[in-house]
């Protein structure tokens, strides 16, 4: 009998350890963003103020700059052309200047490339690589990429000299997945014919949205006349729009549609491989860093044993109950067995604990028993040793 | 299987004879044919180069920028109407200096460097020569710096040009944009006084603005000695530093410590003139691209002034146009002609768009004649063209307003407006990352925002030349079946015939060089003198060369003359291949060229046997290419050209006119000149040998 509970808790820690690791049951922990402008040149200012619009509602939402890359392919700010030095707008009323104080670019100038790209998502980075530049999400990351530059079909072109292809994209994602690091991803693009970009995706729990389908183009949304050049693209105007009226707290969902006259192409949502409706996904999922309180009853008094997993759930729709819970449950319930020895648990592996230490404690002269163990130790090492 | 039968029809392929015959491939086939019909083909592809050629006015496409990073227009204007209080005060300044002081001073250039430094820019002044037209046959295709000669310097004449240069302010100081204003500071007009002013005004802005990435650089030519030169001097300063000192320096009351200052490359430059009143109600912009030997500049330069100027400060823009055109009755025929036809295809089909109204067509017709003759002619149209020798983009604008030059506050709002149209060009320019690529260099303008490319107006010469090599091989075959037909290729009858091309090439390239010599004849002669003697002198050789080259004459005997039919099968290689080869160096010569010398070259046989035959169509043949050939001597041409125009010229007075118009083309060092003396004359000389010829 005690074989066999010794067989079924191995099988057990098996279970569980296995069960833990696999993303889907893992809660949602943490918030990254990779942001990233893939174009250079004085006539392409707009991907820099769409992409620093981005990162300045991100951060707004509550992601921490430690946990935003952001990759720049030009400093329009520091253009000779910018009528106004170090500052970048994304409108004409020149209200927000979004290159303020505390802009951290990973990424500047030549260093965006499509290589430097894939490494970080890929996480396979040169050892000299600090921290502060690499993409460390785990399992419970929820990652936003946006992406904007000048695109084609299956394509995104960085740097005027190189291009992402989306075999490209979809292989990162994949590995991504494999080394677990996220749990879900929203890849936003806004580029001309940013649909096709999704097209080779297959991993789980990934989100697409692009600016345009296949054989549409992206345009800009309006011209500043004093700085002489569009300042943002449509898409994420209205991206943009859509979010300034948020705050941190707001439970808008993600299932928003853009208007194809407005945006003047239209917008596409890749949900098939996103298991969660849309409608049940606040934006802040993956806009902001709002992780979701799990409600345990006994953080100090009796813990009742039934964990209303029902509960929880009816709780937090976009997440199921994750093993993580359960397991710390457990512990406090070995806690409570040293005090409550006689009340036997449902609980196998709390009952065997239980069952263990009744037996040492029923053993009384320990000290002959561990002295007989260790001889015969001795012994069967010695005896193992010669047949070798 | 397969090889057995391949080999069955090999031998089911052998002759009569049993000589394996090869069945020829299809392309040589279509030789073969071409060749056998090539008096109907000839026919044939002449008449459809020149119909490709009165068709391209209707394939002209509207201009289009294509350099994403120009961005013209989108930015709003800075100019305020202090920077053009300013530029105002510096013309009146300057008239009224000018009213007070005479003499050949240098005090104007002074005043405009005292406004410059004021405006913070960095000033130096450049002294240079007037260069007479020295014709070296050495020096013919060399840069512009080369024959600077810093020999015999006199201090009765220079001229001396003002340049101010402002530094961008965060640019990295390797670039540059260039705006020149010709201004003549000895009797410059009050037109001539308002590019000053419009400059000043613009200049004064760029001074203060944050958004220059490249230096800007204001040249005032001093164009007492004609718009190009001074503008010529100042960029072999700019390119090529001397390092001697110039006598120059020492004939003036200038301060010798003014070193000539330099910005980084030359992106663009923009000519800007204002010339006499406008004819029409609107303020007239003219614009002139054609640099030495038909370059022009990238076709995105003009279309950014183009659209600036009629989209943003509602300018007349307008490119020269050949006027008689424009009342010649059988153009406006073939006009109405297209537009009908233009009609009907479209009743046919909506989606056939290609006729154009026959006022249109006119229009076009005239302008790209125009574009067709400046570049034909190889010489710049404006001091933009010495840019173009450095591989500048480089655009003269002409400015003409609609007022008489004493109005005041019409001066004041067209000095506005040209500052907001120079403003808005070289924020554009200003926008660029590198040279000007994006867009056309080989094109013809049939409207300020109509061109055809390249690969449209090649189509038309190359109809016209494709018959030359198919008639020659035809010819060439003639002429050599009248003996044993196997050493037909064999045969070297070529080899008279050549030796007959080559004497008369030579005889062309010496032609060519004669006005050198005949240049540095002593005494002061007059154009006719000299193209007397060049006449004479020519002939003589010609003469020489008869009686020297054995079988060279037309009047030699029927037994050393070649035949006709090789001679004149080689003739048409050599003006193929020289055709061919001009079309590259100067599309437009080539093309006129080719109008030319094709029709004669194929035209061209033996006049006696078709006088004595007296029938009808060997007379009309013999007319035919009796015309063809007199209409085909350059001079004969120059004549009949002048007539069309409008000028009459007889008799001596005509040599001197072309002396004088051969004289301008060496000067400028225009491909033209050479194509005339090694091409054409050589291959006109040869038609007048088949014409005589005794057979």
């Amino acid at each position: 009998k005690k074989k066999m509970k010794n067989l079924t808790l191995v099988v057990m820690l098996l279970c569980y350890s296995f069960a833990s690791s696999s993303g889907d049951t893992t809660i949602h922990t943490n918030n990254w963003a990779v942001l990233v402008c893939t174009s250079r040149f004085w006539f392409n200012y707009r991907h820099m103020a769409n992409t620093l619009s981005l990162y300045r509602t991100v951060k707004r939402l509550g992601i921490p700059d430690e946990r935003i890359i952001l990759m720049l392919a030009d400093d329009m700010a520091c253009n000779s052309r910018n009528q106004y030095p170090a500052q970048v707008f994304n409108n004409e009323n020149h209200q927000i200047n979004l290159y303020g104080d505390n802009v951290e670019v990973d990424y500047r100038g030549y260093e965006v490339t499509v290589e430097n790209f894939l490494r970080v998502l890929t996480g396979r980075h040169e050892n000299a690589v600090p921290r502060s530049k690499r993409l460390l999400s785990d399992e419970g990351s929820h990652i936003l990429l946006y992406m904007t530059g000048h695109g084609g079909d299956e394509f995104l072109k960085f740097q005027d000299a190189e291009e992402l292809q989306s075999h490209d994209l979809a292989d990162a994602v994949k590995q991504m997945k494999e080394k677990r690091r996220f749990k879900e991803l929203l890849i936003m693009v806004d580029t001309c014919q940013a649909a096709t970009l999704f097209n080779q995706l297959q991993s789980p729990g990934v989100l697409a949205i692009g600016s345009s389908l296949k054989g549409e183009n992206s345009y800009s949304h309006h011209l500043d006349s004093d700085i002489g050049v569009s300042v943002v693209d449509r898409f994420t105007y209205y991206t943009l729009a859509f979010f300034e009226r948020l705050n941190i707290y707001d439970n808008a969902s993600l299932n928003r549609s853009y208007d194809p006259r407005q945006l003047m192409s239209t917008a596409y949502y890749r949900t098939d491989l996103y298991q969660p409706h849309l409608s049940e996904v606040p934006v802040t999922n993956f806009f902001g860093s709002v992780m979701e309180t799990v409600h345990t009853d006994s953080a100090y008094h009796a813990f009742s044993n039934r964990i209303s997993n029902s509960k929880i759930k009816s709780d937090t729709p976009f997440n199921q109950l994750s093993e993580q819970d359960v397991k710390e449950d457990l512990r406090n319930t070995h806690n409570q067995n040293d005090e409550l020895k006689t009340e036997k648990q449902k609980c196998p592996y709390s009952e065997m604990r239980a069952d263990l230490h009744e037996k040492l404690k029923k053993i009384e002269n320990v000290d002959t028993m561990v002295n007989l163990s260790i001889a015969v130790m001795i012994l069967v090492v010695m005896v193992s040793s010669s047949l070798l | 299987m397969a090889t057995e039968n391949r080999d069955k029809e090999e031998e089911e392929v052998k002759t009569d004879d049993g000589s394996p015959k090869i069945k020829p491939r299809p392309i040589v086939q279509l030789g073969i044919f071409l060749i056998s019909h090539s008096p109907v083909f000839s026919v044939v592809f002449s008449a459809a180069g020149v119909m490709a050629l009165l068709l391209l006015p209707l394939l002209a496409k509207n201009t289009y920028i294509s350099e994403n990073a120009l961005m013209p227009g989108s930015a709003r204007s800075m100019l305020s109407h202090r920077d053009v209080s300013d530029g105002s005060k510096l013309v009146n300044d300057i008239k009224s200096f000018r009213l007070n002081h005479e003499g050949q001073g240098v005090e104007v250039q002074r005043l405009i460097g005292n406004y410059m430094l004021e405006m913070g820019a960095e000033v130096s002044y450049q002294k240079f020569q007037p260069e007479g037209n020295h014709f070296h046959p050495l020096h013919f295709f060399s840069g512009p710096a080369s024959y600077t000669n810093l020999g015999n310097v006199s201090c009765a004449a220079y001229g001396v040009n003002v340049a101010g240069i402002i530094r961008a302010p965060r640019g990295d100081g390797k670039e540059s944009i260039v705006l020149v204003t010709p201004y003549d500071f000895l009797n410059g007009g009050d037109y001539e006084a308002l590019s000053l002013g419009i400059a000043s005004s613009l200049f004064s802005l760029l001074a203060r603005v944050t958004w220059l990435s490249k230096d800007i650089i204001w040249l005032v030519a001093d164009s007492r000695y004609g718009d190009y030169r001074p503008v010529a001097a100042w960029l072999t300063e700019y390119h090529t530093p001397s390092f001697e000192v110039s006598d120059l320096s020492k004939c003036d009351e200038l301060n010798p410590s003014d070193s000539f200052r330099r910005a980084g490359t030359v992106a663009a430059a923009l000519v800007v003139k204002v010339d006499g009143r406008s004819e029409r109600f609107e303020d007239t912009l003219s614009i002139y691209a054609e640099a030495s030997n038909g370059q022009m500049p990238n076709l995105d330069l003009i279309n950014v002034v183009n659209y600036l100027a009629v989209h943003r400060q509602g300018f007349y823009v307008k490119v020269e146009k050949v006027v008689s055109l424009l009342s010649s009755s059988w153009l406006k025929t073939v006009g109405e002609i297209f537009e009908a036809v233009g009609k009907v295809a479209r009743s046919l089909n909506p989606d056939w768009k290609f006729g154009i109204p026959a006022a249109d067509y006119l229009e076009g017709s005239a302008t790209l004649a125009s574009s067709l003759y400046s570049q034909a002619l190889g010489i710049p149209t404006g001091p933009h063209g010495a840019f173009r020798d450095y591989q500048v983009d480089a655009i003269t604008l002409k400015v003409s307003p609609r007022f008489p030059p004493d109005s005041k506050g019409r001066q004041h709002e067209f000095c506005l407006r040209g500052a907001q149209l120079l403003e808005g060009t070289i924020r554009s320019v200003n926008n660029l990352l590198e040279k000007f690529h994006q867009s056309f260099f080989l094109y013809l303008l049939t409207s300020p925002g109509k061109f055809i490319s390249v690969g449209v107006y090649m189509i038309a010469f190359a109809l016209l030349v494709a018959p030359l090599p198919m008639v020659a091989a035809s010819l060439y075959i003639d002429g050599c079946t009248t003996q044993n037909p196997a050493e037909n290729l064999k045969s070297w009858k070529w080899l008279d015939a050549a030796k007959q091309v080559f004497a008369l090439h030579l005889l062309g390239f010496i032609v060519t060089l004669l006005p050198y010599l005949i240049c540095q004849v002593p005494g002061e002669q007059s154009p006719t003198n000299r193209s007397i003697i060049w006449a004479t002198t020519s002939s003589s050789l010609l003469l020489i060369t008869f009686v020297t080259v054995p079988g060279c004459s037309p009047f030699s005997s029927r037994l050393h003359g070649t035949n006709w039919a090789v001679l004149k099968s080689v003739t048409i290689s050599a003006a193929f291949i020289g055709l061919c080869l001009m079309s590259i160096i100067n599309f437009a010569t080539a093309e006129i060229g080719a109008l030319l010398l094709v029709p004669m070259c194929l035209m061209v046989r033996p006049i006696r046997p078709d006088l004595r035959s007296r029938r009808v169509k060997s007379l009309v043949r013999a007319l035919c290419s009796m015309v063809l050939v007199t209409i085909g001597f350059p001079v004969m041409f120059f004549a009949i050209s002048k007539g069309l125009i409008g000028e009459g010229l007889v008799g001596l007075g005509l040599g001197g006119e072309f002396w004088t118009w051969l004289e301008s083309l060496w000067a400028w060092k225009s491909a033209t000149y050479l194509y005339i003396g090694m091409v054409h004359l050589p291959c006109w000389l040869l038609c007048l040998c088949i014409l005589f010829h005794p057979s």
